[in-house]
């Protein structure tokens, strides 16, 4: 019991210690990320977290939200970390044009500033006169590689439908153009379009009933996996899983069977868990005096393919 | 006063189921009206395969409606039941995949994981807000988040996926083109029914809503019914968790975000009173028909995202305007 205590208060002391270390010689880095609701972000917070141990040389601070689109507390987490004198904000914003302003007033503390995953809006930069590089994926190629896919597998004039992401949220705006272009390009035909909120149970309903609509449907591009799940079991349901081909964006791991079997044709990997640890080396290499980041740095992508 | 209340309560009571037949028919003409103007108006609209998606789209919010019809009633609300459902859906996940359980076992476990979570949630709603007599609000919007976080930290946010064979085949069952959890969803109207209309606690439900101080002083336990209803209402989630479940396949602590407010919707359309006191489950069936067969045909009928949603903000709106006449018509004659 007393060896008990005796090690209990050595590692007390010995994270005091450290604490006063950090805070004299690391660069605090704040992280701001969407829900942490979403896989995405979760998966993307621990990527980071052992990103933080192996490194070693930086301290880590997480802020996530609520939802999606709860801007109002990151601009909170912004202004906090602006208090708490962060030296790095690495931010994945709610909304593409509200954080501009909060984030200017970062800069002007002499914070270095890294934008990722979602890019500030850029008409919105320009007006206010914020010079700020993005270290993020090209969600509208990424859909593209996934759209291609689906294009490749039906031939030209292949009918299809889009089940998109929230309306207005950056990367659902992105997807759904680079499904776009891939139709275009490769002569599919679009028979419908539809949100369901990023949402399984939805889209099951809204799939289903596109189907009833649109009985001659040979594809659906999903724009996350999510929503592909609930359309893989609309169309299981429906008796179509075999004639009706699905790609989707995401890859996570409750898509991994339906790639194995084939139910989904294709996904695309944005390597999320190392999105956010990439957004923070590079933020270090700039606070080392490194040159400013300018432009959109592209992060890897990579489509996924089903093994039958 | 209190023998007065005794003679007092059955006679009201079946004056009203009077009415409340009136007022059903009335509802359950608007769902003609618009079953009419679908089957016209969409090629596919009463192919039996979409009359199946129909039954099993509104399957889930049925049976949160159910639970919902009982707390309505006694003037009292529960906006948790779509996180409840979230909740009682990651715990019987989490149940079903235990390693080493056999198939059967673990679709056992797991259905009786998922209504006693959703049990629990509905009665510490019902405690807390019957004993300090708080507003049901306050208090189920603080479970909104419990259960939700709860959600989400039992699952550390992933998708629970990979159940067995058998209890995905439950969820896509159909019995002569009906689907089963539509079936289950129907029992559950039926017991709902039965329970409102034929039984004590049934009549103490709507003496509550009607006038809790009269119900108390003829010396009924008004605090157990109280919590009863909110009990059953988060027995209804936590069955609509496992129906989730069954029907998509994975267990997601985002699952029924906002379902609380369709199902408020059911219930409110299909004529059951804000204020308590008066309404039907058997209403509460067809407002749930009305918001499923709106959903499916605006979509049949191609209409984008923005306006289907403007539609049926406007059929919600008109349907309660409606009702409102009707009920004053009836008092009237």
């Amino acid at each position: 019991m007393t060896m008990l205590k005796n090690i209990g208060s050595l590692m007390l002391i010995a994270s005091l210690c450290s604490g006063v270390a950090y805070a004299e010689e690391k660069p605090v880095v704040g992280l701001i990320m969407k829900s942490l609701a979403n896989e995405f972000f979760r998966d993307m917070l621990e990527g980071t977290k052992e990103h933080e141990k192996s490194r070693g040389d930086y301290v880590l601070k997480a802020v996530g939200m609520q939802n999606e689109t709860d801007f109002q507390s990151q601009i909170n987490a912004v202004e906090n970390f602006i208090t708490q004198e962060v030296d790095i904000i690495v931010v994945a914003p709610a909304d593409s044009r509200a954080m501009i302003r909060p984030l200017k007033k970062a800069i002007e503390a002499g914070i270095v500033v890294i934008n990722f995953d979602v890019s500030l809006d850029a008409d919105a930069k320009k007006k206010q006169n914020l010079e700020l590089a993005f270290v993020g994926p090209d969600n509208r190629s990424g859909a593209k590689l996934a759209g291609v896919a689906l294009a490749n597998k039906l031939g030209a004039g292949g009918k299809v439908v889009i089940i998109e992401g929230n309306p207005g949220a950056d990367n659902a705006i992105e997807r759904k153009k680079g499904f776009m272009d891939a139709i275009e390009e490769h002569d599919l035909e679009l028979l419908a379009s539809s949100t369901a909120h990023w949402e399984t149970e939805e889209a099951n309903s809204v799939f289903s009933n596109m189907l009833t609509a649109n009985p001659d449907i040979q594809g659906v591009m999903a724009a996350n996996d999510s929503m592909a799940i609930g359309v893989i079991k609309a169309l299981e349901a429906a008796g179509r899983a075999k004639d009706i081909q699905v790609v989707a964006f995401d890859n996570i791991p409750a898509v991994g069977p339906m790639l194995a079997d084939g139910r989904l044709l294709a996904t695309v990997d944005q390597f999320g868990r190392d999105m956010a640890a990439n957004a923070i080396e590079k933020g270090l290499a700039v606070h080392r005096g490194g040159p400013e980041l300018s432009g959109w740095i592209k992060t890897d992508i990579k489509l996924v393919e089903a093994s039958k | 006063m209190q023998s007065e209340m005794k003679i007092d309560m059955p006679a009201q009571h079946k004056k009203m189921s009077l009415k409340a037949i009136v007022r059903d028919a009335g509802i359950g003409i608007a769902l003609l009206v618009l079953i009419l103007i679908f089957s016209i108006t969409t090629e596919h609209f009463l192919a039996p395969n979409n009359i199946t998606n129909i039954l099993t789209q509104i399957t889930i919010n049925l049976i949160l409606a159910v639970g919902l019809t009982f707390v309505i009633l006694i003037a009292g609300i529960d906006l948790s039941v779509g996180s409840v459902l979230a909740f009682a859906c990651v715990v019987a996940g989490k149940v079903i995949t235990i390693e080493g359980l056999d198939a059967n076992t673990a679709i056992f476990l797991a259905v009786i994981a998922s209504l006693l979570a959703g049990t629990l949630c509905g009665l510490l709603n019902g405690l807390i807000s019957a004993y300090w007599g708080l507003p049901s609000f306050i208090i189920t919007l603080g479970m909104l988040n419990i259960a939700r976080g709860g959600a989400l930290h039992i699952s550390e946010a992933q998708t629970i996926y990979s159940f067995p064979e058998q209890f995905n085949d439950f969820g896509s069952a159909s019995l002569f083109g009906i689907p089963v959890v539509f079936l289950v969803a129907l029992l559950l109207v039926g017991i709902a029914g039965f329970v409102l209309h034929k039984t004590v606690f049934g009549r103490m439900i709507y003496g509550i809503g009607n006038n809790e101080e009269a119900v108390r002083l003829a010396g009924h336990p008004v605090f157990w019914y109280k919590v009863m209803a909110y009990t059953i209402c988060g027995l209804m989630a936590g069955i609509a968790g496992i129906v989730y479940m069954a029907r998509l396949n994975i267990s997601s602590p985002i699952a029924g975000i906002g379902f609380e407010l369709n199902a408020i919707a059911a219930v409110i359309i299909g004529g059951t009173s804000l204020m308590g006191g008066r309404g039907s489950v058997y209403g509460t069936l067809l407002g749930a028909f009305i918001i499923g067969v709106l959903a499916n045909g605006l979509i049949l009928l191609g209409l984008n995202d923005f306006m289907r949603q403007m539609i049926t903000g406007v059929v919600i709106i008109v349907a309660v305007v409606l009702d409102h006449y009707r009920e004053k018509m009836t008092t009237g004659s």
